[in-house]
């Protein structure tokens, strides 16, 4: 495996006219943890689309030195973990937690086999990092927001993917619950040797382990660098097209608006 | 009254009816769970016409019907496929537009069929007395295929039902499941136009995976408490279609619906939801 998890060279989408990306070079290293930031439409969740291959692109991307199409082989998919933003389910859906969790390994275990007890351990052990094993026997649809997204984590790591794309997975949660999926967050970078890739556009619920953010504005990469760099008032400004103030605690960088 | 079914039963017609109504609400019954859990009954709807307009045009045509309307039935599927992937188009106008025209060349060949339209006629409602042995053998592969490859892909089948995207994403081959799916919707519609027809079979393609979504958390018991609901609504139709002497096809999605009324007033999921019902999380 190479230090080089992700190399993006002039990756471009276009649809219906509409250009969704444009020309994106991007090399991420492994057990980077990056942030992809922009407003609405920036194309974060495109160039997220791009790299879990949802999406057909124009241009060159490699994951882990080997050329990737959107069409990717079982052994390429698992090595990408994905957490979506939270979304609804019917509360009747017949799934419980645990089940859901483990639907993580179904791909890794491969056709005809049956997952053992040991996936089944491990994923009870997921389920207790992500402070929800008690949940494991609770239909999926009766979850809150903030246990789901807990969930659908300790699926994606069960995966055992070498790269983690996290497409705004603290969205519609309140306060408390974004922090607690944060430091669950932070919690899985440091235990894992993992590459992160983290889209929000609320910069002020950012984990604290990142260390390096993209910024994104019209398909466009805007700004790539630091986090104290990318969330400067000035950058931020001219990103947002909005007057932002900036001010700095505990050594990490808040943003506050009129 | 049992005995006068059992004497009913002995006659090979009959017999026939009675084992295509098992094999017809088994196969739409295990069916109705993708259905309802994909949240996919305009599929259903557009692939139950595309079977009729091609059992309709094989008659035209003087092939067998079954297959014509298999045939259809997976041009279907090839159409709906990829266009309900595509998400800037909506699928429900597809599925309203193919649906619409799919009727549409049923009917026309209806118009200009120069023989009887009672056979066609049948298509549509379904003629369970008339059932050749041909009829009822296909049905039981169709019925056997669907139920192995349930079995055989279970847990992919769960991770595709949760969530196609995700499924996707940890490795599943989920087209290929998605488009066995279709496939199996194709061959399951067409086998039973000549038991419950084109229209009606609509009804046990929803119902009994309704029935078993208003019972269970648990995707095998839904797989078996939907397949025990289509049997049972076919099988009671079928007795009361021979006891009242009317329509079976008419009984047989009364009797489904009366098992959904029954299912939703006795639903536990509307209690409160008792923590530790399941003992594995497999």
């Amino acid at each position: 495996m190479t230090d080089q998890a992700l190399f993006l060279k002039h990756v471009s989408v276009c649809k219906n006219k509409n250009i969704l990306l444009a020309d994106i070079d991007l090399l991420i290293g492994t057990n980077e943890f990056v942030g992809i930031i922009g407003p609405n439409g920036a194309g974060k969740t495109t160039l997220l689309n791009v790299i879990a291959g949802f999406e057909k692109f124009r241009g060159e991307l490699y994951l882990f030195g080997k050329p990737q199409t959107w069409r990717r082989s079982r052994a390429e998919r698992l090595s990408i973990g994905y957490v979506p933003q939270l979304t609804q389910i019917d509360p009747g859906f017949p799934i419980l937690a645990g089940q859901a969790v483990m639907t993580g390994a179904v791909g890794r275990c491969g056709l005809f086999h049956k997952a053992g007890k040991d996936v089944e351990l491990e994923a009870m052990r997921l389920m207790e990092m992500m402070r929800v094993s008690h949940l494991a026997r609770r239909p999926l649809g009766h979850l809150s927001g903030g246990e789901r997204q807990k969930v659908m984590l300790a699926r994606a790591i069960l995966q055992h993917p070498d790269v983690l794309l996290l497409d705004e997975p603290t969205a519609n949660l309140d306060i408390a619950v974004q922090k607690e999926v944060l430091n669950l967050i932070d919690e899985i970078f440091e235990r894992r040797s993992l590459t992160i890739l983290f889209v929000t556009h609320d910069f002020n619920m950012l984990p604290t382990r990142l260390n390096r953010a993209l910024l994104l504005k019209e398909g466009r990469k805007y700004f790539d660098g630091t986090v104290m760099e990318a969330l400067s008032g000035s950058m931020l400004n001219r990103l947002f097209e909005y007057r932002l103030e900036t001010f700095e605690r505990g050594g990490r960088r808040f943003v506050s608006y009129d | 009254m049992i005995e006068s079914v059992l004497e009913a039963l002995s006659y090979p017609p009959i017999g026939r009816a009675f084992a295509a109504c098992f094999l017809c609400g088994a196969s739409c019954a295990l069916l109705s769970v993708f259905v309802v859990l994909m949240r996919m009954p305009l599929i259903g709807v557009s692939m139950s016409h595309a079977a009729f307009a091609g059992a309709v045009l094989g008659m035209l045509m003087d092939i067998n019907p079954f297959l014509s309307g298999f045939i259809l039935c997976l041009l279907a599927a090839a159409v709906l496929g990829p266009l309900s992937d595509r998400a800037e188009m909506a699928p429900e106008n597809i599925l309203g537009i193919m649906f619409s025209f799919l009727m549409g060349v049923a009917f026309l060949g209806m118009g200009i069929l120069t023989r009887s339209k009672a056979q066609a006629l049948s298509l549509m409602w379904g003629s369970l007395l008339t059932l050749s042995s041909a009829d009822l053998v296909i049905l039981a592969v169709v019925t056997m295929l669907l139920a192995v490859f349930i079995v055989l892909f279970f847990k992919e089948i769960r991770a595709v039902l949760f969530n196609r995207r995700l499924a996707a994403s940890s490795g599943v081959p989920e087209r290929a499941i998605y488009y066995a799916l279709l496939f199996f919707t194709g061959a399951v519609i067409s086998s039973n136009l000549a038991t419950v027809g084109g229209l009606l079979i609509f009804a046990l393609l929803v119902q009994p995976g309704a029935v078993a979504m208003q019972l269970t958390y648990n995707l095998k018991s839904f797989f078996w408490i939907s397949a025990a609901a289509g049997v049972t609504a076919c099988l009671t139709g079928l007795a009361a279609s021979y006891i009242f002497d009317i329509p079976s096809g008419a009984a047989v999605v009364l009797a489904a619906t009366l098992l959904f009324t029954l299912a939703f007033v006795f639903s536990p999921k509307r209690r409160r939801t008792r923590s530790g019902a399941n003992k594995s999380i497999l």
